[in-house]
């Protein structure tokens, strides 16, 4: 009996000192870890729409919207976080859109799990350059091995030809989505 | 009556002659995954030390009240509690560095190197002696990934801490920076310590058997080459 | 499709063991005799996805709703752990074939951090229910797959000829790096 009770007032002890100490710990943290995340989508925001002073999250899209406006609160254009598979795993990105969503401003890559030192240059220059002024009408193509010579074809990486070519099928996606919900009325 | 061991000592048998990882083989799931680079290595290897050494101090000080029943179940709530004070802190203040290491960090409760500790040592110990020995195996560990990652980060992309210091002309090998590269290095690390435990040990027993020589007691070499 | 992919990634793409480095304690420990192999790996993905379910219903209905997202690795961890132990409980009652067969796997598949991954893994990229399920099937198959390939790798081995510090260990480290290598292939295939 006595061991039963020891047992169990020992463990419940545990229990409860430990969950109190995490509440404490998580109250002080979680506030920062919102911030962080805030900047880090802020930050994010401002990189793919370099005109923007100011962002609004678009409500009831069905996905990550903000619209991007200058300190007049003119719009200069949207930014979306989108993702899919990429060669070994989801690929997340944001990219900045004209107002009239015909031209792409800049594209980054937030997240992806792609072949380090291969798949992984999807997420630097020269690649995420060749999205500046994209046209995305009728959609956004790729070429292997050569220069793109029209004005909405960007170039595959050698050796990371699907990765290249999953950013590129992502994007248009998640473009052709918004370009409904704006047919729709949606992005009033 | 146990003999007493030094205090230098139960700190230094986790940095070399127990070390978890290359000795032991224990946590080498964390060992494996976070190494692509040496900060990386560092910032797993001292998480894990800091969960190590504050769970040992603890479980030590309380290590009479708690009934031998329960004493694993007390042992892994009291682990995952500090493990995700880590992982919160981590979050807040070092937001890319806990981005890098990903689940690793509350992966560090199941690191059977924390666990094993608590079981052979910091129950049995004092506060006192529990500290230096959890500080002596989270070097040991620390130690452990900083080769790996530093090994791995060399080789993979030209780096050490971020920095350059292999030429340009070095064409980086992809393979260190792949899951793949982490078994090989870990493997062939491992033969290298026994390459020269091996040659250490033979070195050893040759110094010996010419000191019988010396000494003139042939009688005891047979028995040597015996055991 | 989906639900197709979230397997196929599971288990072959992002392999627990040789992608994620997830279960290398038994990798290597139970690695050496097909027989035992297989029995672990079935062991593991029963136990992967009753706690893929029970992990779900947990953080999704309990930790989120209530806001003690925090206390999700000690609740993890402790649920897994109980669930070990009934698992066993029940099997034993249920079939003494099986239990003898899986028996004394079980308690060791607590301590394996594929399993507490599994759970971190699927709370974190936000599955629902049935795909959480899926991944935890997927999850097991790659890891039994990885654990009777090695197995019976290592069976052959007994017969090569290693040099004397590469024997256990290193050479079983060195194989599993080569067979991530050949797992490498499966990418592109999501």
């Amino acid at each position: 009996m006595n061991k039963v009770a020891q047992m169990i007032i020992v463990l419940t002890s545990i229990g409860i000192i430990s969950g109190g100490l995490l509440a404490i710990v998580s109250g002080w943290a979680d506030p920062l870890i919102a911030a962080n995340q805030k900047a880090e989508t802020e930050a994010a925001i401002f990189r793919v729409q370099p005109d923007g002073k100011k962002y609004q999250q678009v409500e009831n899209s069905g996905f990550e919207l903000y619209k991007v406006m200058n300190e007049n609160n003119q719009t200069t254009g949207y930014a979306l976080v989108y993702e899919g598979n990429g060669f070994s795993g989801k690929i997340r990105l944001i990219a900045g859109l004209s107002d009239d969503l015909n031209n792409i401003s800049a594209i980054e890559i937030l997240e992806q799990v792609e072949t380090p030192g291969l798949g992984t240059k999807i997420t630097e220059e020269p690649f995420t350059s060749q999205f500046k002024n994209l046209e995305t009408n009728p959609k956004i193509d790729w070429v292997k091995g050569e220069k793109p010579d029209k004005s909405n074809e960007i170039q595959t990486i050698t050796g990371a030809t699907i990765s290249s070519k999953a950013v590129v099928a992502i994007l248009n996606d998640g473009i052709s989505r918004l370009k409904k919900l704006r047919d729709n009325g949606g992005l009033k | 009556m146990k003999k007493q061991v030094t205090l230098s000592k139960e700190f230094f048998k986790g940095v070399w002659d127990n070390n978890p990882v290359l000795k032991q083989l224990l946590g080498l799931c964390p060992t494996l995954a976070v190494t692509v680079s040496a900060i990386n290595g560092l910032a797993m290897g001292l998480a894990a030390t800091f969960v190590l050494v504050m769970a040992s101090l603890l479980i030590s000080s309380i290590r009479k009240i708690i009934p031998a029943q329960v004493r694993i179940a007390s042992f892994i709530v009291i682990i995952a509690t500090f493990v995700t004070i880590v992982d919160l802190v981590m979050k807040a203040k070092f937001p890319d560095l806990s981005k890098a290491l990903g689940p690793f960090i509350p992966l560090i409760v199941v690191n059977c190197v924390i666990l094993g500790r608590q079981e052979a040592f910091a129950s049995k110990n004092n506060p006192g002696r529990a500290f230096l020995d959890a500080l002596g195996m989270g070097t040991g560990f620390t130690i452990a990934l900083l080769v790996l990652g530093g090994i791995r980060e060399i080789i993979g992309s030209r780096t050490f801490f971020g920095i350059q210091i292999m030429p340009d002309q070095f064409e980086p090998w992809l393979i260190m920076i792949l899951p793949a590269g982490a078994f090989l290095t870990l493997g062939l690390i491992l033969g290298a310590v026994n390459v020269y435990i091996d040659r250490k040990k033979r070195l050893e027993h040759e110094s010996i058997i010419a000191h019988y020589k010396r000494v003139g007691r042939e009688e005891l070499i047979e028995e040597l080459e015996v055991k | 499709m989906e639900l197709f992919i979230i397997f196929i990634s599971a288990a072959l793409v992002n392999n627990f063991v040789l992608a994620y480095f997830l279960g290398i304690c038994p990798f290597v420990g139970v690695s050496n005799k097909l027989s035992s192999a297989t029995s672990m790996g079935m062991a593991t993905t029963f136990v992967m996805v009753i706690t893929a379910i029970v992990s779900w219903l947990l953080y999704n209905l309990v930790l989120v709703p209530y806001n003690l997202a925090f206390l999700q690795i000690p609740s993890f961890i402790l649920v897994i752990a109980s669930l070990v132990q009934f698992v066993e409980m029940v099997i034993k009652k249920v079939s003494q074939p099986l239990y003898r067969a899986l028996g004394i796997f079980l308690p060791l598949i607590t301590t394996n951090c594929a399993i507490l991954g599994l759970a971190l893994f699927g709370s974190m990229r936000e599955y629902n229910f049935l795909e959480n399920v899926i991944f935890g099937l997927g999850a097991g198959a790659g890891f039994t797959l990885a654990l009777v390939i090695m197995a019976g790798i290592r069976e052959e081995l007994d017969l090569a000829d290693v040099p004397k510090p590469f024997q256990g260990a290193p050479i079983t480290l060195i194989v599993a790096g080569i067979l991530a290598l050949a797992f490498m292939g499966f990418a592109g295939m999501i």
